[in-house]
């Protein structure tokens, strides 16, 4: 399934009902639903965030296949901004060297199976998996 | 939606869902907190990188006059998030049982 959001945080809500409704439909289960949500949002707010020149909305299509889900966000007249070459965040510093900055990426990375980032004509797409048991 | 309020033994009570939409409320609810504070997360179902961002930012301010925040009843999903963030070595994390 497929539907477009407007590019602002409160999105987030209407994000969350739109794949509530097709993983339990699904009969996916929390320990799925849990990294799916957290995946989605921390892509979705990256390309918020990071694309502040566009008011392009951003598409979000949900696959479910077997055991597996597989979401891609697609947003169009951005920047290259590729999420799979992210720095990695020294998570062991202490904590008067911690800093937020590049956790969400950080977890992204550890909580879905696969992850790809595709980049033509000024379209940007990231497509996770995220598998059961 | 989250919520966030005092309980009636002076700790922290957060619920529902703390996602980049509803930091402003959580922030403006920590900017207030100045001395250590328990956090008790047993109504919270989910926290995404800006609600640690949230929770990192009010423990770096109170460990310069020495207090510090504690978390407890975290749901196995936030303890996960925690876990991978390394949260669990500069906060006094305890899981819900």
């Amino acid at each position: 399934m497929h539907r477009q959001f407007a590019r602002d945080y409160d999105s987030l809500t209407a994000i969350y009902e739109f794949a509530e409704e097709i993983l339990a439909a699904n009969e996916i289960g929390e320990a799925v639903r849990f990294p799916v949500h957290l995946a989605m949002e921390e892509l979705f707010t990256n390309m918020v965030k990071y694309s502040p020149d566009t008011d392009s909305e951003i598409g979000v299509d949900i696959v479910v296949d077997g055991r597996a889900v597989t979401v891609t966000l697609t947003e169009d007249d951005v920047d290259e901004f590729d999420v799979t070459q992210a720095p990695d965040v020294d998570i062991g510093a202490p904590l008067a060297e911690r800093t937020p900055g590049g956790l969400g990426l950080h977890l992204l990375q550890n909580i879905v199976d696969e992850l790809e980032y595709d980049y033509h004509n000024r379209r940007s797409r990231v497509i996770f998996t995220k598998e059961s048991g | 939606m989250f919520e966030i309020d005092y309980g009636d033994d002076g700790e922290v009570m957060c619920s529902g869902r703390l996602d980049a939409s509803q930091c402003a409320k959580a922030q403006s609810f920590m900017d207030e907190i100045a001395d250590t504070r328990t956090l008790d997360f047993s109504g919270l179902e989910y926290i995404s990188s800006a609600g640690l961002g949230i929770l990192l930012k009010t423990q770096k301010r109170l460990a310069e006059s020495g207090a510090a925040l504690k978390i407890t009843n975290v749901n196995n999903h936030i303890y996960d998030v925690f876990r991978y963030s390394g949260f669990n070595a500069i906060f006094d994390i305890k899981a819900k049982e």
